[in-house]
């Protein structure tokens, strides 16, 4: 959707995508303060809302250093009275969920609305995790839509709902609903003007320990029950009725794949969608299931939906099957697709599908076998290109264990270097190696972005230096969150607000490390040395390897216009010698393949220099702008 | 049920995102059904990135595998590589233009001596040709270029497949939409990239 679309108050019906629907949602239902830490797949969420504070003042949005701090901040802002509002990937609400759960206790005053967004598929993150479980073990209400125009919705009645029932309320999406566009009719934008308030007038206890914390949990079952005689009439549930006696239960966008296969194999199964998954509607499901003798349970992940289920139709004795995973109609791991769901629902109606996908697929990995894989690579100018080379010439040859941490830098793993012995989640490089090195007789390296440190690092390396430990940490300080979209972290010297840049050496030195040097992480060479001697060296040592993220900073040249000048390579010089392909995987780099040597593509290349500093024969030079 | 559907197929950083935000808004304003499914891919630059444009009756935001009848691909070997989406005798409109990974390159360059090529547009031609009732490649950087603005190589498909017979959406909304989701100092580049792809079918 064009920005005007999203920031002009009035109704309108626009083609957006799930994530700006949900924006827009929050400014419509005058949400007053509004905290993150992003993560694909909800990054555009706080991307949208970031530019949208720019135009509506009242409207606070900040970039948190952590998932469990931006929490913590809307949790804060609802207690004294206003809505409030955060969005997480699946592995942040792990990070937040400390916070998560003691709210459940709590419960909130504002309407408190949280997004938290799994990835089946694994597409961006480093695990499948099934984040509904968050919501029956956390005491709060959930909502999945399955569509851009039902996650509007749904964030519109999940602030009204929280606000009623004083409890934090969850809307639980998956990458396929995250990501997808589809025009959205919104409603007027009516905000009110920011009123500071006195805390004596909005003023309740939100603290919880033993007594207090058994008398509040069975407040918050109450208040659910409450809620799921709410949901046994809510417009998200949905019944498509179909014919016969086999029906389906879906939720997410598992209901428009069952859609599509049902069309494809001419089937009308009687369908369910579920929109409230937590507390389940039990009347309705019961309803529902009383006029079958199967029902396929088409969810991805872990058997949420299909377990719940199981035990609703044992209670009110309903002797249906019921199919799904467990049964081995569908899997565990990964998404679903129209393929996914039309192989379980053509097994149930014993029907063929009218499409062999399975050799549809075969073929296409046959034809497909001339092509190369387009893995991901450091973007041309990528700061950690220089930083990671003179990394591997600084190990060579030396005993060492490396652990990573989670950034663009975790393409480390990757070819050309493949190089990574761990890789957990953010922050955990340090732990981890704090662990390895009691026991490992080799170097001990970790590996941080400025981001992550920020996020999760800096209590590791408050433990390392506290407990004397024997480990080289190097940071990568390339100004942004590069991986997520390039947003702000408390390094950064822009944000939504006035913002305060947090000095990574002061911080670094304040903590007690000894040895600590800046590096430019565009001159390679003579960083090797310096690298070498961090990593020998007895404690905890910090190379702070500092330059922009290229794409952050090409964007802000680009508006400032300063042109970008690239590199080129000189036919006469040009030996082939292929140094800066090999262990460089510049994706500007090309061969020409009539003379075989390099070339380099202008529209791509950004002129960092690194390449041209390689160069044994000194080949590569600036076009100078001609 | 009446569908048409798209698959868009790039490297990051083309403007892949841009042709479905053409469609879309396109389809929107002419209240067309459309539903798309991007994938996004990580931020960084030039990873294989893909969206699913499904225009008419759908639900899903992934087209099923042999259903697509078009792909739109901003480098030839993107097109193949999303092949299995393609239905038989379906058409494809691609970028003769082919960007060499590094893992292309890598093992060019490491056995030296045996004279490794590039895959090759005729390569990847026949092997579509398997699958595609039609392959219409373009030169999209000499159009581009021809417009005014190299950055309209997307926007040079985009009016080559709405010249497609069988293509659901008006070339006016399309040229409308393109208005509206540009930048104003584009446009005039854009429109003129649409007409000249247009003029390539
Ligand atoms: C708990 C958690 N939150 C968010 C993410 C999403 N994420 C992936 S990488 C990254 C941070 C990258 O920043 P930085 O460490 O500075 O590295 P860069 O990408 O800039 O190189 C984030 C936030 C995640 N993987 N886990």
């Amino acid at each position: 959707m064009s920005y005007q679309d999203l920031t002009d108050p009035k109704p309108k019906k626009a083609f957006m995508l799930c994530n700006e629907a949900v924006a827009r949602a929050v400014l419509e239902s005058d949400a007053k303060v509004t905290a993150f830490y992003p993560g694909s797949p909800t990054s555009e969420i706080l991307d949208t809302l970031y530019l949208l504070s720019a135009d509506y003042p009242d409207l606070k949005m900040e970039i948190s250093s952590n998932e469990k701090v931006a929490l913590e901040t809307v949790a804060g802002a609802s207690m004294a009275g206003v809505r409030s509002f955060t969005s997480m990937k699946s592995v942040g609400l792990n990070v937040a969920s400390d916070t998560f759960y003691t709210l459940g206790y709590t419960g909130v005053n504002g309407g408190c609305v949280l997004l938290v967004a799994d990835d089946p598929h694994a597409h961006s993150s480093q695990s499948e995790q099934d984040g509904r479980f968050f919501a029956p073990t956390g005491h709060v209400p959930m909502l999945e839509p399955s569509t851009p125009q039902e996650a509007y919705e749904m964030a519109r009645y999940a602030f009204d709902l929280s606000e009623r029932h004083k409890i934090l309320t969850v809307i639980r999406t998956t990458t396929r609903v995250n990501h997808q566009y589809a025009p959205v009719e919104v409603g007027e934008v009516k905000r009110t003007p920011f009123q500071k308030r006195n805390w004596r007038d909005v003023k309740r206890p939100y603290f919880t320990l033993s007594e207090t914390a058994r008398r509040l949990k069975g407040e918050a079952l109450e208040k659910l029950m409450k809620i799921e005689a709410e949901f046994d009439s809510s417009p998200f549930n949905k019944i498509v009725n179909g014919e016969g006696r086999i029906g389906v239960i879906t939720s997410g966008v598992s209901y428009l794949h069952t859609m599509d296969a049902a069309d494809a194999l001419s089937v009308k199964p009687h369908i369910l969608k579920l929109g409230t998954t937590h507390p389940l509607p039990k009347k309705l499901i019961v309803d529902f299931i009383t006029k079958l003798d199967t029902v396929l349970i088409v969810e991805e992940l872990l058997p949420y939906l299909e377990q719940s289920i199981k035990a609703i139709a044992k209670d009110a004795d309903c002797g249906l099957k019921i199919l799904g995973k467990e049964s081995g109609h569908l899997g565990y791991v990964g998404e679903y697709n129209v393929a996914v769901v039309s192989k379980a629902l053509s097994s149930v109606y014993g029907v063929n599908s009218p499409i062999d996908y399975e050799a549809v697929l075969a073929k296409a990995v046959e034809l497909k076998s001339v092509i190369p894989k387009r893995l991901p690579v450091f973007c041309a100018g990528c700061p950690h290109r220089g930083t990671l080379w003179a990394l591997q010439q600084a190990i060579k040859g030396t005993d060492y264990v490396l652990n990573n941490d989670i950034g663009c830098y975790s393409m480390l793993q990757l070819e050309p270097y493949n190089l990574t012995d761990m890789m957990i989640c953010m922050g955990a490089g340090q732990g981890i190696s704090s662990g390895m090195q009691h026991v490992v007789n080799d170097r001990v390296i970790a590996l941080i972005g400025d981001s992550t440190l920020f996020h999760a690092g800096l209590p590791a390396l408050v433990n390392a230096v506290h407990n004397g430990h024997n480990y080289t940490l190097f940071i990568l300080d390339n100004s942004v969150t590069a991986m997520t979209g390039q947003q702000p972290n408390p390094g950064s010297d822009f944000g939504p607000n006035k913002v305060t840049e947090i000095d990574i050496e002061a911080v670094v030195k304040g903590i007690g490390v000894k040895n600590v040097t800046k590096i430019d992480a565009f001159d390679p060479k003579p960083n090797v040395e310096t690298m070498k001697k961090a990593i020998s060296q007895e404690g905890v040592n910090v190379v702070i390897s500092v330059g922009p993220c290229a794409l952050w900073n090409d964007r802000k040249k680009r508006a400032a216009k300063i042109t970008i000048i690239p590199n080129k390579v000189g036919k006469e010089t040009c030996k082939s010698i292929y140094a800066c392909v090999r262990d460089f995987y510049c994706p500007a780099i090309q061969l020409d393949m009539e003379t075989r040597q390099t070339a380099i593509q202008t529209d791509i290349c950004n002129g960092c220099m690194v390449c041209a500093k390689l160069c044994p024969v000194s080949a590569i030079s600036s076009t100078g702008g001609a | 049920m009446t569908q048409y559907n798209i698959l868009l197929a790039g490297v990051g950083g083309q403007g892949l995102m841009l042709l479905s935000q053409v469609m879309g808004d396109a389809c929107t304003r002419s209240s067309i059904k459309v539903v798309v499914g991007a994938q996004h891919g990580l931020a960084q630059r030039s990873g294989s990135i893909s969206a699913h444009v499904r225009i008419g009756d759908a639900y899903s935001p992934l087209i099923a595998y042999g259903t697509a009848d078009l792909i739109i691909a901003m480098d030839a070997t993107e097109a193949l590589r999303y092949v299995e989406y393609l239905k038989q005798g379906g058409t494809v409109v691609m970028n003769s233009r082919m960007m060499h990974p590094p893992l292309e390159t890598a093992p060019i360059v490491k056995n030296r001596q045996e004279k490794l090529t590039y895959v090759t547009l005729e390569q990847v031609k026949e092997q579509l040709g398997k699958v595609a009732g039609r392959v219409i490649d373009i030169d999209a950087e000499k159009v581009a270029a021809e417009a005014g603005n190299p950055r309209t190589e997307n926007v040079v498909l985009l009016g080559a497949a709405s010249a497609l017979s069988g293509f659901p959406i008006q070339s006016e909304p399309l040229k409308e939409s393109v208005r509206r989701v540009v930048p104003e100092r584009a446009v005039d580049a854009n429109l003129k990239a649409f007409i000249l792809g247009q003029q390539m079918v």
